[in-house]
């Protein structure tokens, strides 16, 4: 992955990550954006297909007990985004991978944003995704610029009201978890 | 006593593989697992199971190719019940899978609950 300033010399198409997401492209023109608390945003790029991108969680994975995976957690929206990436083109031996977020940004509170960043290095080990570059962890809030076709990132602390509030957004229901059978 | 439902789940994703593992073992379920359609084979040559749950993506061997290795062979899993676990919602793969003998159809991320009762259903 190329760490060169984004280039200006295309009209960027700006779309935001929102918490929940993964969004993939090789658009020219594409530049995924968010804004990371305690989330964590996983960026991933296959410099032979040019296509990129890019993930935000809110939580790792479920602990025991808890109803299921939505969703909102990393385990589920790690799956989508490397599947997404290979339906588009690209090969998994070729994923490579920047972390950003993970914050934790009220002293206090549970240090969601530590296990967030410790969930998403184990998982690309596990996947054997090469771990280019990461910015995660401290207090402060970050936003993330991707292009993904051109493999280039940005990452700047922003103001932390800037940062959503880590709460899983209101969705129309899904149909994930239904079965049908034939 | 039943035997218990045997099955065998089949992922790529290790976190994924914990979490069916975890939510399997829990609804007493025996759960074995292969990380791709090849694995799976290698491991139906020895082994016989109730249910085979299987992802879509995988590499070497996809759910897609698994199931018609399954159904195109001439041992007891012939005629066992495969469903597909899969984040993918496209219509052109479900019915790709039911052309190809899936017997069900399950979008991640999954309820436990769902998923169990599922296999209630295509294993009694």
């Amino acid at each position: 992955m190329l760490h060169a300033p984004i280039s200006n010399a295309l009209p960027v198409m700006r779309l935001t990550v929102l918490q929940g997401q993964a969004r993939v492209s090789a658009g020219p023109r594409v530049l995924f954006s968010t804004v990371l608390g305690s989330c964590v945003a996983t960026c991933l790029f296959d410099p032979e297909a040019q296509l990129g991108g890019m993930n935000h969680f809110l939580l790792a994975e479920p602990g025991p007990g808890a109803a299921g995976v939505d969703e909102h957690y990393g385990v589920y929206l790690m799956e989508v985004l490397i599947n997404e990436m290979i339906a588009q083109g690209a090969a998994k031996s070729r994923l490579r991978a920047h972390l950003y977020g993970g914050a934790n940004m009220h002293s206090g509170m549970a240090r969601i944003g530590t296990m967030n960043s410790e969930f998403a290095r184990r998982f690309l080990i596990r996947e054997r995704i090469e771990l280019l570059r990461e910015d995660l962890g401290g207090t402060s809030a970050r936003r993330v610029e991707f292009r993904p076709a051109l493999g280039q990132v940005r990452c700047r602390t922003v103001d932390p009201a800037q940062a959503p509030t880590p709460a899983p957004s209101v969705r129309a229901p899904a149909a994930s978890g239904d079965v049908e059978l034939f | 006593m039943n035997k218990p439902t045997r099955i065998l789940t089949v992922d790529d994703s290790a976190s994924m593989r914990a979490l069916l593992l975890n939510a399997l073992s829990a609804e007493g379920f025996e759960v074995a697992q292969a990380e791709d359609g090849l694995a799976a084979l290698d491991w139906l040559e020895g082994n016989e199971v109730d249910l085979v749950i299987t992802d879509i993506n995988m590499p070497r061997l996809d759910g897609f190719g698994l199931i018609e290795q399954l159904r195109g062979g001439n041992t007891s899993h012939r005629n066992r019940p495969i469903v597909v676990l899969t984040t993918e919602s496209s219509e052109e793969k479900r019915a790709r899978a039911r052309a190809a003998g899936a017997t069900g159809w399950i979008v991640k991320p999954f309820n436990p609950e769902k998923l169990a009762a599922a296999v209630r259903r295509v294993t009694y």
